[in-house]
């Protein structure tokens, strides 16, 4: 069926498409464009927002006088580490779950079906005070440990590897491999998708993570960029050009990381709301 | 027969042996302060720690204390204006961008773009936005176009609920707007295209075929939306700090508050069950309805 006509209705609802799109991008644009801009200079209408003069000076002074670097750092740092650990330790989890049969396989399924009903948001001072008990507040492991502890990635990969065939599984088994060989060549190989999926999550949702690092980074150093921010932009109450410029700085990154993996997220979404 | 238990249990240890290092995490960092949290919530306890037994006190006092359910209400207020809008507009823009047209990959990235920035940072452009006197981006809008007024978005106890329910469906609509676009990939042409032969017109086709299909998208994306939404508190936080007054400050930010700033951390964990209890029912709710679908 070929779309022949184009219609009124056509263009006026394409119109409304990109309308949006502008609307949408309007803060992002400006956000960029003031980080461009000389400290204190007089806006007297709007498109002057978006006009040159141009200049670089503002990222050269965030970068002298701000902990971006070492915030950034720390993010990436977390986030990564996070997304690592986090791939070991729940495909190993899930694997165990799917494809061993052993006595307490569905108790444990069960054990950790309850951990999805656990919000952390409604635990955070017992937590804390754990945290603190462990010695974690204000260290990188604090920041790093009890983000591993959600079984929510367990759960949907363990739903994944149950429909990887066990004939490839039995065969190997009689070829003499243990389960560590299975694990290796044919589970994680198998699940690559979902388990890429995962890990840009993962890495996303920590990169941007705020609750719990608000709680358990107290020292500046230990910032991630989320915190960094608000206390950069608490020391200017009139210009906007530097805080633009450190909004800007954190959010480079990830847009970069959106576009080289806008393929895989798009599908991830769709898988993480399946399994909700 | 022993060999066969030899099986069993060299099993149970390998599965163990797979399963520990997670399992030692989530015991420590999800399951124990689910207990610790009822524990702390009969003592009065200090960040120094316990300091003394006083039972169900916590949770006598704060039922009836007037800023937990002034708290609880602005976290209810914001899920009731933010659900509702957010499931509207990201149905919108999917159906704009799922639309044939040369530039549909191009609207999906921009409409999804928000969500990837932090909390930080949307929340300084609602701020920056909206500040009053031509200094914000809208302000300078108005009076570029030759309005005069002063619009306080963030002083006004109305506007500032737009305000922040605005931010926060900008900031998060790309996502449900995705979960959108991949269930109406999912409806097949066939329906369009018979229904086009019996003579329906697009919007007759739009209502009769697109909107009761997504029918169970729309119900998991209003849970999903649901559970979110009480869990409120980073962009809140950021942007009004609970203000003006306390005509924002939702549950969680009136916990940390109790717990850290005034140092009554028992009093905290009781209030936190009030949340957790939310939070429980619709996560059932969910989980019985993933089941569901699943069959």
């Amino acid at each position: 069926m070929t779309n022949k006509k184009t219609s009124l209705g056509g263009i006026l609802l394409e119109a409304l498409a990109v309308l949006c799109m502008v609307l949408i991008l309007i803060p992002v644009v400006w956000m960029v464009s003031m980080s461009l801009k000389t400290e204190g200079q007089q806006i007297t209408n709007t498109w002057q927002y978006f006009t040159p003069p141009y200049t670089l000076q503002n990222y050269s002074t965030i970068f002298q006088t701000s902990k971006v670097l070492i915030w950034m750092w720390n993010s990436l740092f977390v986030a990564l580490v996070v997304t690592g650990l986090v791939i070991v330790i729940s495909t190993m989890a899930a694997f165990a779950l799917a494809k061993i049969p052993f006595r307490f396989s569905k108790f444990m399924y069960f054990f950790f079906l309850m951990g999805l009903m656990v919000p952390t948001e409604a635990t955070i001072v017992p937590l804390f005070v754990t945290a603190n008990r462990l010695g974690l507040i204000d260290t990188y492991q604090g920041l790093i440990l009890p983000a591993l502890a959600g079984s929510m990635n367990i759960v949907i990969m363990r739903s994944f590897f149950r429909g990887i065939p066990n004939d490839l599984i039995e065969s190997a088994t009689i070829d003499g491999a243990n389960e560590m060989y299975i694990f290796l060549h044919i589970i994680l190989p198998l699940g690559r998708t979902v388990i890429v999926t995962i890990a840009i999550f993962t890495f996303i949702g920590n990169w941007n993570s705020y609750l719990w690092p608000y709680l358990a980074a107290m020292s500046e150093d230990l910032f991630t960029l989320p915190l960094g921010i608000p206390t950069f932009i608490g020391q200017y109450t009139q210009d906007k050009v530097l805080p633009m410029t450190i909004n800007t700085i954190a959010s480079v990154p990830i847009i970069i990381f959106f576009i080289v993996f806008e393929k895989q997220i798009v599908k991830g979404i769709t898988l993480s709301g399946i399994k909700g | 027969m022993s060999t066969k238990r030899r099986r069993i249990w060299r099993n149970d240890l390998v599965a163990l042996a797979f399963l520990l290092p997670f399992t030692v995490l989530y015991v420590v960092f999800t399951i124990y302060p689910v207990g610790q949290g009822i524990y702390m919530s009969l003592f009065r306890w200090g960040l120094m720690g316990k300091q003394g037994y006083i039972g169900a006190d916590n949770y006598a006092r704060f039922l009836g204390d007037r800023f937990f359910w002034g708290a609880l209400w602005n976290t209810t207020k914001f899920v009731l204006y933010s659900t509702p809008t957010i499931i509207l507009l990201s149905l919108g823009l999917a159906l704009l961008a799922n639309r044939r047209s040369p530039l549909k990959r191009l609207y999906r990235a921009a409409y999804f773009t928000p969500n990837l920035l932090s909390v930080s940072v949307i929340s300084f452009l609602t701020i920056y936005m909206l500040q009053p006197y031509g200094m914000g981006f809208i302000s300078n809008l108005m009076k570029t176009l030759g309005m005069r007024e002063d619009v306080f978005f963030l002083r006004d106890p109305q506007l500032v609920w737009v305000s922040i329910v605005g931010a926060t469906a900008w900031w998060t609509c790309g996502y449900n707007m995705m979960l959108y676009i991949s269930a109406l990939q999912d409806i097949p042409d066939q329906l369009y295209e018979a229904a086009a032969i019996d003579g329906a017109s697009p919007s007759r086709q739009l209502w009769s075929i697109t909107l009761p299909l997504l029918k169970p998208t729309t119900l998991l994306i209003l849970l999903l939306q649901l559970i979110a939404s009480f869990k409120v508190f980073a962009q809140i936080r950021l942007i009004t700090n609970g203000g003006p007054g306390n005509a924002t400050r939702p549950l969680i930010q009136y916990i940390y508050e109790s717990a850290f700033d005034k140092n009554r951390l028992g009093y905290a964990a009781a209030m936190s069950y009030a949340l957790f209890l939310i939070l429980v029912v619709l996560a059932l709710i969910q989980l019985w309805m993933t089941r569901e679908t699943e069959r």
